[in-house]
């Protein structure tokens, strides 16, 4: 037996690749259902509230989506920052992930930039024409020029990091060369700064500001640690579908999962304590202009969401990944990963809504960002298809991904210092399953 | 030996841990209850050979997490809301969420309470003095000797009966305690 044959992608001992041809119109289907509720939504919402309810769905969904697209693009830089080696596998999804940032959630983010007058209380004509003090200290920030400035800056860092990490990711694939990585790792290095500062400005301008009054620091950190979580189990479900399809078997090794779903647990975690040391140290600092956000959320059904987001995003992900087992299960992570998207889901409602949905969890209206988000999920699956077939499902000419493959790497390179003790030794072994088959 | 006194057991003596263990399966399976055995360290299987079900103790220490939990947001909730209210950081007078920290924190007390003071009812202690200690070659317990006790309030005791079934089991120096 040659060596090739043993990572070749037919290996019998795997299970067959699943017949994907029914899911095709899927994306599609989104779309179109998606855009007729979305439409019929901005119709009925123009009529009755001049299109502040629209607005707010429309809210919701985007910033669901944007999550992905910036949750993506850290892990890309947090690979390159920490120059991992297991990660080279499911990079690539990561930066298909990040460039929807720009254009397309770009162009997602119109209605709301021409909605913003309306939804945002503090942007109306009444507040504008004579502000009062809780406005006033956050100028100049909280100005009409302010709210554009800050959204265009946002989107143009976003497009820069997102379409230099991709260009030299892609320029990798025909080149092989080093110079490469080292130019991933330098945007990298200074985009992981303007990152941090415009995914906050994001977090306060587009959600925090809906009730301009409050402030709170852990804001976008909070913002921050839900993205990575729900982008988190994104990736992990793609790439197990991807596996399965033998587009990525010959790159993973068992690691991958485990790994993923080490990280997906450690954000809820993560999620956890930054969310509940705000409420913590919030609502015992016993100050009105700071407490008024979260008594809004215990007024009406919001109480009971927030109970939702406590054992829901965090206790039932903590207890059902703490086992080791678990990280590399599929039947048990596809369920996780699911629940995730519906847990961000209400983490965004229980954000955005209760600053005009003030009595209680809008039920008659959760058609509307239910549809919304069917549309622009739809919208950007599409796209991340269409990226994702123009290029290379992994980097193929990466230095590290022969060590993301687990595979004996006996020669140090320029950028590996050449660490042998994570590789397998085991040359030419069989090809297993990755996940719990 | 005085004549008033009472007999507490028999006190069956092992050298090796194989031995003392097989005694201990055939104490068990002979349907003594009141019953221990004596070793200068923890032997594998011992549980088992013995018949010993899981320790009782996390009832105790469940229902003192559950008295703690419900104490702890009783308390809050009667302070901030019935005896004293006082309106502070425009906040409603009890929050269950808020609550909850505190309330945790007396779980886990309660929770540790009930635990040592379930370990100590189900062994009886503290007790100042046992009949056992007085017995002189009883201490090789915690140097190289095994032991099995059988008290004489086991329902199945019967001071010649009991004697043969540890003189079969392998037991080469068998001795009544007194108590």
């Amino acid at each position: 037996m040659s060596q090739q044959d043993d990572f070749s992608n037919d290996d019998p001992r795997l299970p067959a690749p699943l017949d994907l041809s029914k899911w095709r119109a899927l994306p599609g289907k989104l779309i179109g259902i998606g855009g007729l509720i979305t439409v019929a939504g901005f119709l009925y919402s123009w009529k009755h509230d001049g299109m502040v309810n629209f607005g707010f769905s429309w809210l919701v969904a985007f910033m669901f989506f944007l999550s992905l697209g910036l949750g993506s693009l850290f892990l890309v830089m947090a690979h390159h920052l920490f120059d991992a080696g297991w990660s080279v596998a499911t990079r690539r999804l990561c930066e298909h992930m990040a460039s929807l940032l720009f254009p397309w959630l770009a162009i997602l983010f119109i209605p709301i930039a021409l909605l913003a007058p309306r939804i945002y209380s503090w942007m109306g004509p009444a507040l504008q024409a004579s502000p009062d003090h809780a406005l006033h200290a956050k100028f100049p920030l909280f100005t009409t020029a302010g709210f554009y400035i800050v959204a265009g800056a946002c989107f143009a860092v976003w497009w820069l990091l997102s379409s230099r990490l991709k260009f030299w990711s892609l320029k990798q694939d025909e080149t092989g060369s080093v110079e490469c990585t080292q130019k991933m790792r330098f945007h990298s290095y200074w985009g992981i700064w303007l990152f941090a500062f415009t995914l906050t400005f994001g977090a306060i301008m587009w959600m925090k500001a809906l009730q301009y009054q409050w402030f709170s620091t852990m804001y976008g950190v909070q913002y921050f640690a839900s993205s990575v979580w729900l982008t988190l189990a994104t990736l992990y479900v793609i790439t197990m579908l991807l596996d399965r399809q033998r587009v990525l078997s010959d790159v993973l090794h068992e690691h991958q999962f485990y790994f993923l779903g080490t990280l997906l647990f450690a954000f809820t975690v993560f999620y956890a304590y930054v969310s509940f040391s705000q409420y913590f140290i919030i609502w015992n600092a016993n100050m009105p202009e700071e407490t008024f956000w979260y008594v809004v959320r215990e007024k009406g059904t919001w109480f009971y969401v927030g109970l939702v987001i406590i054992f829901g995003h965090f206790f039932m992900p903590f207890l059902a990944l703490l086992r080791i087992d678990v990280k590399s299960n599929f039947a048990l992570m596809i369920p996780i990963a699911a629940w995730a998207w519906l847990m961000h889901f209400v983490d965004m409602t229980f954000n955005i809504l209760p600053a005009q949905f003030k009595d209680g969890f809008p039920f008659e209206w959760i058609w509307l960002p239910l549809g919304i988000m069917a549309f622009m999920g739809g919208l950007l699956a599409q796209v991340f298809i269409r990226k994702f077939a123009s290029a290379s499902p992994y980097p193929k000419k990466d230095p590290r991904l022969v060590e993301a493959m687990g595979l004996y790497h006996p020669v140090a390179t320029q950028i590996s210092g050449g660490e042998l003790d994570q590789a397998d030794t085991r040359h030419g072994a069989p090809v297993q399953p990755k996940g719990g088959h | 030996m005085s004549a008033n006194a009472k007999p507490y057991g028999l006190l069956a003596e092992f050298d090796n841990t194989a031995d003392v263990l097989h005694a201990a399966e055939k104490v068990r399976n002979a349907g003594f209850r009141c019953w221990d055995v004596y070793m200068p360290f923890p032997i594998h299987g011992m549980d088992k050979a013995m018949g010993l079900k899981n320790s009782k103790v996390g009832w105790f220490s469940f229902v003192g997490g559950v008295t703690g939990y419900t104490t702890g947001m009783l308390m809050i909730w009667w302070m901030n809301a019935v005896d004293y209210k006082l309106m502070i950081g425009g906040k409603p007078m009890f929050s269950p969420n808020a609550a909850f920290p505190p309330s945790y924190e007396l779980t886990i007390l309660f929770g540790a309470f009930g635990a040592i003071l379930g370990m100590l009812f189900l062994n009886r202690l503290p007790r100042l003095n046992h009949p056992l200690l007085k017995h002189k070659r009883f201490g090789l317990a915690s140097h190289d000797k095994f032991y099995v006790v059988i008290e004489t309030a086991d329902p199945k005791y019967s001071e010649t009966e009991t004697r043969k079934l540890l003189e079969a089991v392998g037991s080469k120096r068998i001795e009544m305690v007194e108590d």
